[in-house]
This record gives structure tokens, C-alpha cells and sequence, in this order.
């Protein structure tokens, strides 16, 4: 018997592959998952780098540069990930050796250059071999990977910086440029486009035709299979042609990767029949689509005490076999399109006084940072590299502010008339402040700040700008006004605009979770109106830490999917 | 105000899927279209899907002339069988949540609505894009509205006054025009 799929309508409809999940971007949970888990999603980043006005070290010729490039950890720890060759006798290297690096938009990707100049005696060892305490240190340079891409040259230049002794404090030495210039590689973009066949599939159901579906999966580390994408289940169907799927290169490795393609019979109980199966790449497959030939299906079988695969007479064809570069996400952060950080603080009673220490607000005399200014700052600190002037709406609910009504929305900032403060550590400033200047109150409401988001979204489409906003809402509590907060993200969602909410503290969060839509049916309005696309990613922030993969990571990884899904459903190209 | 000007508007809407459609509690096999309609003689019609079962999808897009009183597009979702052509639900598209908003003038709205069966009870979503298109004979001069400010209008200290310093972005509620809309 086949394996269980949960996924919409009732297993029936297509997963991952569609038309609809390519618009979207989509793909499985669990690969999206797994390969998040091994540093392998992401688009792929080819970085090439030059630098001018070295320091000349050496006396009778010029420097011979070589660099190196780390990656910081959360901790501050260098990792070294490249080195370059050794550029002879130049204060102005452009060297030839390129690093790819995977852009992870929900991480900060810290990178740490060091530059060297190696001594003569070295030039014909291999660089992988060189110790760097024997070379002339000639300066550094950091930056974030984002900065990189999102310039519309895609190129960052840096100073770099050197300090005669560096336990002494004082301003470092500036000694020349390092200029990083990024390029997403090309499969990233890739996305193939395929309409499969069967021919003469075995009748699995008793009384009727089978209702087939095709399971693909990319095969990873010792023929493990991961699914990719799943057809829609055709009814009474032998000869089954299904809607195409797509498959973009980064899904599946390569051209060369093998695939397995599984054909099943669907069963509503959800162990679904194995009709049969077959191996290929997509390099196979485009043949196959060429030839015009079918290749047979195979069932796995046990004969005496050893397996064998019995070859059926049911064929695979490649009906249609297309390939196509589609914009990605850094192709609009590249063509101006922002992300507009906006951030809105449950200010209810039920977070405790803010002066006991049991309080969720509390602000400990230590520094200690509590739960609320946890989130800001995780999930501040990745965002602010996609908005240009870092100027962010800010907001409190649940408070009576001085000599006023309980508000559900308020400038955070104690302004009557605008709501923006100065970065990430303007929303920290203005959180602490506020904290000490209203009186928390209730009840829970979200309705008037996602109404508000939602204003500001559509007066930016209005203005003509290209900008994707991110409201965070960061709340202890079970939300009061559900029925409104739906209305509300239903009608949102039909602007530029996501919502991620974080849970605080240790109250029941069931209803965030039907907000999620990732872990319910789709939200309805009262009006009957329905979200046309999922805009909301809750996650409690008690959630431990899950192997490599932050809690701030799941909450951000949903975003350019849903970006993407808003920009290619209106046909909005980047400016390139 | 001169009367001599007219304006029309046009509903352009692209019939996209539906999802989940049943009919007599079982999934509807073949053969599903829509009607939208405006009113009983404005009205278009998509063509059968004949491959798509419970989930159809059509991408068709109609274009219904539409008058400045209309108030919602009834969406109905039909079905021929073997007995006939049968409604298998219907939706009400309310037109303002497609104009009247902030969202600029012919914005491509994506919307997804509850379809009701006969009997009132749920069945299945059917998902279209929708824009309104104004035309005007002549043109006249863009009527301003008033400035909405985007902050919220609590706070917790005494106003300030004065133009606050520094860079905004838009927030301030900008300035919509528009051509002005007669009845």
C-alpha cells in the first residue's frame, strides 16, 4: 500500500508542481524543510570580487594579494569559506576565483573578508595549503549578504581597514577597497515545464478504473526519496494526461539528478495503490519528450527470497517539455522593490505589570532583553536590510494611553500624526518609552492594526510604489475580536502586504493557529468573502530550538514565497 | 457641476478556478462553468471545463459594461448533467471590494468568495480577478480629497506641533485623485 498524503482537498489536488504553486513560487513542506535543514534552500549567489588602492608591502614590487572570506556566526565565530588565488604584483586585483554562497533571506549571512599580501616564497604552493600568520595582513572588510543583493548593481563596495597593533583603541587605518559584486546563478531561475502520460495503467479499483495521480521525488544521500511535487488525481482514468507541472532546477539538483516518478491510485482512506514507477532525470526525461518514445513502468516484487522489478506494460510519455527563466526574488530586490518593516505590540493587561519581574514586559536592570524584545530585534534585524531609509511604522494596542480611551492602535512613538520611527533600535527606544507612559488595558484586538497595515499598503499602490510590506504582530493572548481579524486579513490579502504574528508567554494559541493558514483551511470572512492567498505565519516563540533552523527562520522563510506570489499573480516585473 | 460629461465604467473579470465543487453531495465530475452577472440581460458566460472535475479552471476573462449603481456581481457556478444544466452554487462579488477604496484606479484585484449551494449551505470557493474601468468623455479637472493621515490618532503624549523633521515615507495618507464619478 502507498503512503498517506495530507495535502488540499482531500489529497486530490495538485502539490508543489502546479501551475498555481510555480505562480506562487510553492513548493513541499517537507523538502522545503529538509534541504532548509542542510543549508541547501536558497537561491545560489555567485560572488566575484576586486579591490583598489591595496597596501604596497612589499619594497621592490607590489603587493601579491589573495583573499579570504569567512562567515560569522550568531556567536561571533569566523568560518573560513574561501580563498582566492594569489594575484602577482597588483594593488588593484581582480581576482578570478568565485565563491557561491546560499542566500537565506530569513538569516542574517554575515561575511568577513581578510586580505593578504603572500610572500614570494609561497607563490607556488597551493593556497589551500598556505598559513596565513606566515603572509602581511592587509586589511578587512565585512558585510551582510543582503546589502549585496539588494543594490541595483548587485555590487558593494567596502573599505578595507587595518590596525598597526589591535589591542590599541582608535580609528583603524583605511587601505584601499574591496568591491564584492553578486550574481544569482542561472538555476536558480531555471524552471522546466512538463505535461506526462500514462498509457494502459493497471486497474487497481475493484469495479472501476483507477483515479490515478503521479508522485515526484528527488532522490537525495543513499536513494533517499524526497517528494517534490504531486499531480492532481484524474478520475476513472487509464490513459491519464495530467495539467503540467513545473519543477525549477534548485528543486531538484540538476538536469542530471534522477527523479522518481510514481504513479498511484488514489484511495480516500489514504493508502493509495503503487500502480507503478520509473527512474529518470529531467536531462532523460527532455529526451524522452524529443523521441516521442514511452518507457515502461516498473513494480518492485519479491521473487522467492530476492527483489526483483517487474517491468508492466503501462508507459510513461512526455507529453509537453519546456524550459523557462522566470524573475526570482532577488531580481526585484535587485529592480527596487522593498520590504517594508511595520511592527505592532500587545500592550494588554494580561502581560503583567511591567515593573515584576514576571511580567512579559519586564525590562530587566541587566539588559536581559524579554520575549517582546526578542522578536523585534530577530526578526528587525533581517528586515531592515530590504527598506531603504529604515523607517518603520510602529504601533501598541491594548493600552489606555494619558487621559485617553483604551486604544487598539497607537503610535508607539507618542506622536499624534506619524508613525514611523528611526530603525530597529528606534522601535526599541520607543517600546521602552512607551512602556512607561500608558496603562496596559485590553481586550486583544488585531482588527485595527492589520485594518491600518492594510491602509498603508493600498495608499502605497495608489502612490505607485513598489513596495511589499511585512507587519509583525507580537501578542501574549488569545485574540477577542477573531470574526474581525479575519474580515480584516481576508481583505488584506488581496494587497502587498504579510502578516507575521509571534506568541509571547504561555497562553493557549490555538487561534493563531487558524490565522496560520499553513495549519488550517483557508480564512473566510464573514461576508463570505474568502483570502485569495495565505498571508499569515504564526509561531509561538516558546518553541525550542530545532536543530539548525531558528524559530525567527520558520517564522521569515514563508516571506518571498509570499511576496512572489503577490508580485507574479499581477504580472509585476522587476525593473532590470 | 457640469452635467454635460459622462463617465461609463467597465468590470472587467477574469473567472479563474473553483475549488471543491459538489453537487447533490458529490464532487461535481465534469463540465462546470460560470455565469457572472450584473444584471438579468448583462451578464457573460464562461465556456465548460470539461477536464477539471471538482476543480475546474477556466481563466476567462468578461467584460460586463457596468452601471454606477451596481452594487455586487452575482457569481454562479453551473454544471450540465445528463438531467440538464444544474446550479451548483452562487457568490455575490461586492463591488466595493473592488473600488472605493485606496487601491488605484483599475487595480487588478485577486478575490476568492464562498460558494452557496441551493439549500444555502457551503460548497466550494471560486477564485476570479476583477478590475473596474472608468471612462470619461471629457475630462475635467482632478478633484482632491482630503489628506488622511495613516498614523494612528492615539497617543500617549500632548500633540507636538510643527512639521516633524527628516525623510517620510508616504504614510501621511497621501493625495488621491481621481475623476469625479456622476450618477
Amino acid at each position: 500500500m502507498g503512503n498517506c498524503f495530507s495535502d488540499v482537498a482531500g489529497g486530490r489536488a495538485a502539490v508543489g508542481g502546479s501551475a498555481a504553486a510555480a505562480s506562487a513560487a510553492a513548493g513541499n513542506d517537507a523538502v522545503d524543510h529538509f534541504l532548509k535543514s542542510r543549508g541547501l534552500y536558497g537561491s545560489q549567489i555567485e560572488l566575484s570580487f576586486s579591490a583598489t588602492n591595496m597596501r604596497d608591502r612589499d619594497v621592490l614590487s607590489k603587493s601579491d594579494p589573495m583573499l579570504v572570506g569567512y562567515t560569522k556566526g550568531r556567536d561571533g565565530t569566523l568560518t573560513e569559506a574561501f580563498r582566492t588565488e594569489v594575484v602577482l604584483n597588483s594593488l588593484n586585483p581582480t581576482w578570478i576565483a568565485k565563491h557561491t554562497i546560499t542566500f537565506q533571506f530569513e538569516v542574517v549571512q554575515t561575511l568577513v573578508f581578510h586580505a593578504y599580501d603572500v610572500d614570494t616564497q609561497f607563490h607556488n604552493i597551493d593556497v589551500k595549503m598556505l598559513k596565513l600568520e606566515e603572509q602581511q595582513f592587509l586589511g578587512e572588510a565585512s558585510c551582510v549578504l543582503s546589502e549585496v543583493v539588494t543594490r541595483p548593481s548587485r555590487s558593494l563596495t567596502l573599505d578595507l581597514v587595518y590596525r598597526e597593533d589591535p589591542t590599541i583603541p582608535g580609528n583603524p587605518r583605511r587601505c584601499g577597497q574591496l568591491i564584492v559584486h553578486a550574481e544569482e546563478c542561472i538555476s536558480s531561475k531555471t524552471t522546466t515545464e512538463m505535461v506526462l502520460k500514462c498509457s494502459n495503467l493497471e486497474q487497481k479499483d475493484l469495479f472501476s478504473r483507477s483515479d490515478p495521480f503521479l508522485l515526484i521525488s528527488k532522490i537525495v544521500e543513499a536513494g533517499l526519496p524526497i517528494p517534490v511535487c504531486k499531480t492532481e488525481v484524474l478520475k476513472n482514468d487509464n490513459h491519464p494526461i495530467w495539467k503540467p507541472v513545473f519543477l525549477s532546477i534548485q528543486q531538484v539538483g540538476s538536469k542530471e539528478n534522477p527523479l522518481m516518478i510514481e504513479c498511484f491510485n488514489f484511495n480516500s482512506s489514504g493508502k493509495h495503490d503503487l500502480i507503478g514507477k520509473v527512474q529518470k532525470s529531467l536531462a532523460e526525461l527532455e529526451k524522452l519528450h524529443s523521441s516521442g518514445e514511452g518507457v515502461h513502468l516498473f513494480l518492485p516484487t519479491t521473487v522467492g527470497h530476492s527483489y526483483q522489478n517487474k517491468v508492466l506494460k503501462s508507459q510513461i510519455f512526455v507529453e509537453n517539455f519546456s524550459q523557462s527563466s522566470r524573475h526570482t526574488f532577488l531580481d526585484y530586490l535587485t529592480g527596487g522593490c522593498e520590504l517594508n518593516f511595520m511592527v505592532a505590540i500587545d500592550f494588554t493587561a494580561s502581560n503583567g505589570n511591567p515593573r515584576l519581574p514576571d511580567s512579559l514586559h519586564y525590562l530587566d536592570p541587566s539588559g536581559r532583553l524579554n520575549a517582546y524584545q526578542r522578536a523585534i530585534i530577530e526578526v528587525g534585524e533581517v528586515l531592515q536590510f530590504y527598506d531603504s531609509d529604515k523607517r518603520f511604522p510602529a504601533w501598541g494596542f491594548g493600552a489606555r494611553p494619558i487621559d485617553g480611551p483604551v486604544s487598539h492602535c497607537f503610535n508607539l512613538n507618542g506622536s499624534n500624526n506619524h508613525c514611523e520611527v528611526d530603525g530597529v533600535q528606534g522601535i526599541m527606544i520607543a517600546y521602552t518609552s512607551a512602556l512607561y507612559n500608558v496603562s496596559l488595558a485590553g481586550p486583544t484586538l488585531f482588527g485595527p492594526v492589520i485594518s491600518n497595515a492594510a491602509l498603508i499598503a493600498s495608499q502605497s499602490l495608489a502612490n505607485g510604489g513598489r513596495k511589499y510590506f511585512v507587519l509583525l504582530i507580537i501578542t501574549d493572548g488569545v485574540v477577542t475580536d477573531l470574526q474581525e481579524t479575519k474580515d480584516a486579513i481576508v481583505k488584506a490579502s488581496d494587497l502587498p502586504l504579510s502578516i507575521l504574528i509571534v506568541g509571547v508567554g504561555g497562553a493557549d494559541f490555538k487561534e493563531m493557529e487558524i490565522l496560520d493558514a499553513d495549519k488550517g483551511d483557508r480564512l473566510e470572512s464573514s461576508t463570505g468573502r474568502v483570502a485569495s492567498r495565505d498571508i499569515v505565519q504564526f509561531i509561538p516563540l516558546r518553541d525550542v530550538q530545532s536543530g539548525e533552523i531558528s524559530v525567527v527562520q520558520e517564522l521569515l522563510a514563508e516571506l518571498p514565497t509570499q511576496f512572489l506570489s503577490y508580485m507574479r499573480s499581477r504580472n509585476i516585473q522587476p525593473n532590470i | 457641476m457640469d452635467r454635460g460629461h459622462k463617465a461609463s465604467r467597465t468590470l472587467e473579470i477574469t473567472i479563474l478556478s473553483a475549488e471543491n465543487l459538489t453537487l447533490d453531495r458529490k464532487s461535481v465530475k465534469k463540465n462546470a462553468y460560470v455565469i457572472a452577472r450584473i444584471d438579468p440581460i448583462n451578464y457573460g458566460s464562461t465556456k465548460a471545463d470539461f477536464e477539471g472535475g471538482c476543480n475546474p479552471s477556466w481563466n476567462e476573462k468578461l467584460t460586463l459594461d457596468m452601471p454606477f449603481q451596481t452594487s455586487f456581481v452575482t457569481l454562479e457556478v453551473k454544471c450540465k448533467t445528463g438531467s440538464g444544466e444544474r446550479v451548483v452554487g452562487m457568490a455575490s462579488l461586492p463591488i466595493s471590494d473592488i473600488s472605493g477604496d485606496y487601491t488605484p484606479e483599475s487595480y487588478l484585484h485577486f478575490l476568492s468568495y464562498r460558494l452557496r449551494d441551493s439549500r444555502g449551505e457551503k460548497n466550494g470557493i471560486i477564485n476570479v480577478s476583477a478590475r473596474v474601468k472608468v471612462q470619461v468623455e471629457s475630462m475635467s479637472p482632478a478633484v482632491t480629497k482630503n489628506p488622511m493621515r495613516n498614523g494612528c490618532s492615539s497617543s500617549w503624549q500632548q500633540p507636538t506641533l510643527g512639521v516633524p523633521a527628516g525623510h517620510q515615507k508616504n504614510y501621511y495618507g497621501g493625495v488621491v485623485t481621481g475623476v469625479p464619478i456622476w450618477s
